[in-house]
């Protein structure tokens, strides 16, 4: 257009021109006016039903500029609809390629209304829905330009969008870079298809197309088959790198074993496992060892399969003569990859992690524990607790130990809790977990005479021990919940056994414990209720009506809780497919149902941000009559936003300041689950206010959700951390504060020092894989408002924020890398020093003598703490390794010393194995001469290492320390029964043989 | 020269000699084809586009729409007068170098004249506002807005009057037209405010010569118009429609939804 000068002031004669007989006048003023709509289009619009009668008139031959025209003009009066319409009718003289706001909000609109109307049929399933060909052959058009101008993220967005799944193929296969775009597509298909079988479509078709790839990406094409719950695909593709001549391909494929076992899907890893096909070599040996594994397969709760594997491994290692060399290297590798697919290996090397790196603050536990009142047994039990939380995983019970006296003042639930604390603190340690709960252990009739308190928290802990790897204890478990008559057993072996059977869907082990619930004990059934939950987690079968049905019949408030909690396990992300349930549950009368409800809403859009679900929590939340299932419906949107969790504060902080404590403590906690371990400030401002809140157990509530968000956040990324850990410590120490909120100040200092400092709260693993146990450990954990015991489920969803490098034979090398940020932003916590606080409340006499003592054995502490890893006993082969965590050691006592001195490095040197945050990970860089190459470039979990000089000898670290270390305490604890412990170790199943035992 | 320019210039001489014969059929013919040439001209409007010959082409175009203008009087087509009047717009306001042309005002003020007889009141004091205040001595012009005022005043009989002293021959036709307008008023007025009418006054009133004439028009105008016993009764105008209910119910729903909501909020 050459401007407003040369153009003409009205349309007005153009219009004019419309109303002529001759086509030619019309066709030039539809032409001119065309052109100059973008001006005219007011006065044009009081002749639009001239232009629209031309459209209509069927021996018109230029209808389409008409309808072009139209169009137009609709879209400057703001009438899309009827624009589009228009446009539709203008044909191929609809531009798509025209870069002008008209066409491109057409588009967008055009793109919408197809996608609504795809998806609209698809979900009917309703194949000749009729969509109007025009529109597809524009959406159709405009994909083809996308692919064409090589905008495929824009293209991929749309194929999703509109259900064209032929298009997005085109898209990927076509883009110049596959790799990027599939992981993009991924990307996409997970945080915006919100179906979740469209989703398995993407996914089914990016796995084809990764497989057409000439260099196809093992990693991703394994997590999406996982998705898909393919467990054939995985396994042939397992088998395929492990045949592989070149030792990386291995590497590969045990990385992708670390990654699989990442996701925490039991069942799965247990179908790949079974699908491996094991070597060929010998005749006679895979008749041996093909035959265990069928059997596994059907039932596998008869034969453990940890042992099938382990006559498998001996019997290849030692057939190294056989005639094929090809064959054995395959089953040296196929063994291994086992191991590694049980689990066992990443359980082990994250116990040895939390065993050697260990930095929990005991005197943090000795405040609370001489602060707390003698007689207060809540606040006495939440220290066990605290302690439990501050020490999961690394097996370190030295407070307990210390502190028997104390410990024994624990009755009844109290001593149950304690029991099971231990579990907690030996969680993974699956060798010896039962030699070392033996001495509490029903020990089969009544010859036992323990307390029946404890004999039910050893079951429980046995559950915490080997939770969702419990196929050795499975059996026990079993037969000791049928050995029982005594409900706070079989209370403890309901939960262990749910545990240990996560997820595996297991028959016979429903059937015992609904045994259990049909006695209508409410103790017992409480915990039957969450158990059949937990053991049907995921698999939405028709079991939850039975459930359901039950919940109906059963007078006990406790049982038909443990139910609708149970239930809405059940459903754990099967999101639509719930929906029938969810409706069930949230219309029944009975409040607890309802409450139920919200848990199963929360657990089958786990993480998915489905609006719907949204908009139905927070319709509750709103509206309930019961106060319980308000609380939940809050609480419930932090399971289904975790994966976003900005959100989160965002949509809860009006909720947080709602008159309704129950409300504002859902808030916090929502805000609690899913910003765990984030640090996001907006979570931290939101929960600020909660701390002080006039009603206590809201000042709980945001006490423990503030730790959960705060866990492994240095105080030097966010100052409010330091002050959050002296709110806690006023909390404690001040006499008028009430039990409730000091019990959640304890329990948040737990959880904020949680597994050694060496933990974070994580409930999607690397690859935006939701991690069951977590995502399940918690919604139980949320149960602890009625039942404290149940706090100790707030450690499956704990995973270490290590790197963890691995060479070829799976053990930890000597390597270093780099940590490209100043080091006090992710350093430890400094150990606590005298507690100054305490001297106020006390007498001037009793100041001198406590903080003295105190003070010698803080230092003593620090001493100890120093030596630990020298002192602690027998460390056999690791005179390096030792070396090395010496080093880190003292560099860590030196740094804040020498800080005053010298200006902070900007990096910082780590070892592996290395503690390193989530918020690190991005610092993180591996050094370019070193010897070691990481198969992917992970920043954190378990990475295999390529060895670029092979022919060096290789140095080791992390050898397996805590094995000798923990095989005694046990006994110890309370000094009873310590004969039993032999009687035990008799039973176990042959030690595990990589174990270099030293009694 | 260009010869497409050369071309309509002949047709153009055409047109004009059977303008001037009154050979009417032949003008349409030849106008008709003028306008479909003249699209293929870049120079026009609304392009614009200054070739060598712009001037020319646009004073010739000017000329032949001009002439439209007048061949759809004289062919009493209002709708066509319309349209080749608003073709012919933007060359009087977006001249481009153009002389201004002798006709202009004529035709404005028949534009004017016609947007009265079409009773569209807006659009001609819209029109009139368009104009330049020099255009407004013009005596063509002028004579429109006096008509104009004197038919709003409700003076008719001025109105009708003026036939006399139109400023251009082609003015007449309209000046008939504007008659039956004015009556067209009268009559509006006449219902709303009588009943009934002898048929003596009805006749001054609608200034008609003889009763025939009335009895005529009221036949042809306004059948619902009744003539008994000398008088002419005017069916009242329907009764406005009654004052619409309150939707009392609707409100009170409303409000307790309001108040259920209200409660809700957290």
């Amino acid at each position: 257009m050459a401007g407003a000068a040369t153009m003409v002031s009205s349309a007005g004669g153009l219009l004019a021109m419309l109303n002529e007989t001759h086509p030619a006048l019309k066709l030039h003023a539809l032409s001119n006016l065309n052109a100059f709509v973008d001006y005219f289009w007011p006065e044009i619009s009081t002749s639009v039903p001239i232009i629209e009668s031309l459209y209509e008139d069927e021996e018109f031959d230029h209808r389409p500029l008409a309808a072009l025209l139209v169009s137009k003009v609709f879209y400057y009066l703001g009438e899309l609809n009827d624009s589009l319409s228009y446009a539709l009718g203008a044909g191929h003289l609809f531009d798509v390629s025209e870069d002008s706001d008209y066409v491109h909000t057409l588009l967008a609109k055009a793109i919408d209304e197809y996608a609504s109307l795809n998806t609209k049929a698809a979900e009917a399933h309703n194949e000749s829905a009729t969509v109007d060909p025009r529109l597809e052959a524009t959406v159709e058009r405009m994909l083809d330009k996308c692919i064409v101008d090589g905008k495929y993220q824009q293209a991929i967005g749309m194929a999703i969008e509109c259900r064209r799944l032929d298009k997005l193929e085109e898209a990927i296969t076509r883009s110049d870079n596959a790799h990027a775009t599939i992981n993009y597509c991924i990307d996409i298909s997970h945080s915006f298809v919100n179906r979740r079988e469209y989703r398995r479509e993407v996914l089914q078709l990016l796995v084809k197309v990764y497989q057409q790839l000439p260099s196809p990406d093992y990693l991703s094409i394994c997590q999406r088959l996982m998705f898909l719950d393919e467990p054939e695909g995985v396994a042939s593709i397992l088998e395929k790198l492990l045949r592989s001549e070149i030792k990386e391909d291995a590497l590969l494929a045990f990385q992708i074993a670390f990654d699989l076992v990442e996701n925490e899907h039991q069942a799965f890893l247990l179908n790949v496992r079974n699908r491996l096909p094991s070597p060929k070599s010998l005749p006679s040996e895979s008749v041996h060892s093909g035959s265990p594994e069928p059997g596994s397969v059907q039932s596998e709760n008869t034969t453990t399969t940890e042992d099938v594997q382990m006559t498998n491994g001996s019997q290849v290692d030692g057939n190294t003569s056989s005639p094929d060399p090809r064959e054995a290297i395959y089953a040296e590798r196929i063994t291994k990859i086992r191991g590694i697919l049980s689990g066992e290996n990443s359980i082990q090397l994250t116990l040895q992690f939390l065993y050697s790196h260990n930095k929990s603050d005991l005197l943090i536990l000795k405040t609370i524990k001489q602060s707390v009142e003698m007689r207060n047994s809540v606040c006495h039990s939440a220290t066990i607790y605290t302690n439990a939380i501050m020490h999961a995983g690394t097996t370190v019970d030295t407070f307990l130990r210390e502190n028997l006296d104390w410990l024994s003042r624990a009755t009844n639930w109290a001593k149950f809790s304690a029991t099971a604390g231990l579990g907690v603190i030996h969680r993974g340690h699956l060798k010896q977990g039962r030699s070392l709960m033996a001495p509490y252990l029903p020990q089969g009739g009544a010859g036992g005479g323990g307390s029946p308190y404890s004999e039910g928290g050893a079951l429980y802990a046995l559950g915490l021990i080997h939770a969702n790897h419990g196929e050795g204890i499975k059996q026990f478990l079993r037969d000791s919940l049928r050995s029982t008559n005594v409900e706070v057993i079989q209370h403890g072996a309901c939960l262990g056994l749910g545990l240990a059977a996560l997820g595996t869907a297991d028959n016979d082990v429903f059937d015992d414990i609904k045994n259990v619930l049909y006695t209508d004990s409410a103790v017992a059934g409480e915990a039957a209720g969450i158990s059949m939950g937990l053991l049907m987690v995921g698999t939405a079968s028709e079991k939850a009506g039975e459930m359901l049905a039950y919940a109906h019949e059963t007078q006990h408030e406790k049982i038909i809780r443990g139910l609708a909690l149970g239930i809405a396990l059940t459903v754990y992300g099967r999101e639509e497919e719930a929906d029938t349930l969810i409706e069930q549950m949230t219309r029944d009368q009975d409040p607890i149902l309802r409450y139920g409800g919200m848990y199963a809403l929360a657990l089958a859009y786990q993480g998915t941000g489905n609006n719907k679900a949204i908009r139905q929590l927070l319709h509750f939340a709103v509206s309930d009559v019961s106060d319980d299932v308000r609380r939940t419906a809050v609480l419930a949107l932090g399971f289904v936003l975790y994966a976003d969790q900005e959100q989160t504060p965002r949509i809860v902080s009006l909720l947080s300041e709602s008159y309704n404590p129950h409300v504002r403590y859902g808030a916090a906690l929502a805000v609690g689950i899913s910003c765990a371990g984030t640090g996001l400030s907006e979570a931290i401002s939101l929960l600020e206010p909660l701390t002080s809140d006039v009603v206590d157990f809201v000042r709980q509530g945001a006490l423990i959700a503030m730790a959960m968000v705060m866990i492994q956040i240095s105080e030097a990324s966010d100052s409010r951390v330091g002050a959050f850990r002296r709110q806690l410590e006023k909390i404690i120490l001040d006499k008028h504060e009430d039990t409730m909120s000091k019990m959640g100040a304890i329990l948040a200092s737990g959880i904020l020092d949680a597994g050694g400092r060496n933990v974070t709260i994580k409930l999607l693993s690397k690859t935006k894989h939701d991690k069951i146990t977590a995502v399940v450990g918690l919604a139980v954990f949320s149960q602890f408002w009625y039942w404290y015991p149940l706090i100790y489920f707030i450690s499956l969803s704990f995973s270490p924020t290590a790197f963890i490098g691995l060479n070829y034979d799976l053990k930890v090398p000597s390597f270093e890398f780099l940590s490209h940020a100043k080091p006090s932003l992710f350093e430890y916590p400094k150990p606590t020093t005298v507690p100054t606080t305490t001297s106020a409340v006390k007498l001037p006499t009793a100041v001198l003598s406590t903080s003295a003592r105190a003070k010698a054995r803080a230092s003593k502490k620090e001493q100890d703490k120093t030596n630990a890893p020298k002192s602690s006993g027998a460390e056999p082969s690791a005179g390096k390794g030792k070396s090395i965590d010496k080093d880190e050691d003292s560099m860590q006592v030196d740094s804040p010393a020498d800080k005053k001195a010298e200006p902070e490095p900007s990096y910082e040197i780590l070892t592996n194995p290395a503690r390193v945050v989530p918020a690190q990970e991005k610092f993180i860089k591996f050094l370019e001469e070193s010897r070691y190459v990481p198969v992917k470039s992970a920043a954190s979990g378990f990475v295999l290492l390529k060895d670029l000089r092979p022919n060096e000898p290789e140095v080791l670290t992390l050898t397996d320390a805590p094995s000798s270390a923990a095989s005694n305490p046990g006994g110890s604890v309370t000094g009873q029964q310590s004969s039993a412990s032999a009687m035990a170790v008799d039973e176990e199943p042959a030690p595990p043989q990589p174990f270099e035992f030293t009694p | 020269m260009d010869p497409k320019f050369t071309e309509v210039s002949q047709v153009f001489q055409l047109f004009k000699a059977a303008f001037v014969r009154k050979d009417f059929d032949t003008c349409m013919k030849l106008l008709t084809q003028l306008k479909v040439t003249l699209t293929e001209f870049k120079s026009l409007p609304p392009l614009f586009e200054e070739t060598p010959n712009a001037i020319q082409e646009r004073t010739l175009a000017r000329d032949i729409y001009e002439h439209a203008v007048f061949l759809s009087v004289k062919i009493e087509d209002q709708d066509a007068l319309e349209r080749d009047f608003f073709q012919l717009k933007p060359y009087y306001t977006d001249t481009h170098g153009l002389q201004p042309s002798t006709q202009e005002h004529p035709i404005l003020g028949l534009n004017l004249l016609r947007l009265l007889v079409q009773n569209r009141i807006a659009e001609f004091h819209t029109e009139l506002e368009l104009l330049p205040s020099s255009a407004l001595e013009n005596p063509c012009i002028k004579h429109a807005i006096e008509l104009e005022q004197s038919f709003m005043e409700g003076a008719y009989n001025r109105v009708l009057g003026a036939r006399q002293t139109v400023p251009h021959e082609i003015y007449v036709h309209f000046m008939d037209l504007l008659a039956k307008t004015v009556r067209d008023e009268i009559a509006g007025c006449s219902e709303k405010a009588y009943d009934s009418l002898s048929i003596n006054d009805a006749r001054q009133m609608l200034l008609f010569s003889s009763d025939q004439d009335l009895v005529k028009y009221i036949e042809e105008e306004h059948p619902e118009w009744e003539i008994r016993k000398g008088f002419v009764f005017f069916q009242r105008a329907k009764e406005s429609a009654p004052c619409k209910e309150i939707p009392s119910l609707q409100l009170i729903n409303q409000t307790l939804s309001y108040a259920r909501e209200l409660e809700r909020i957290v």
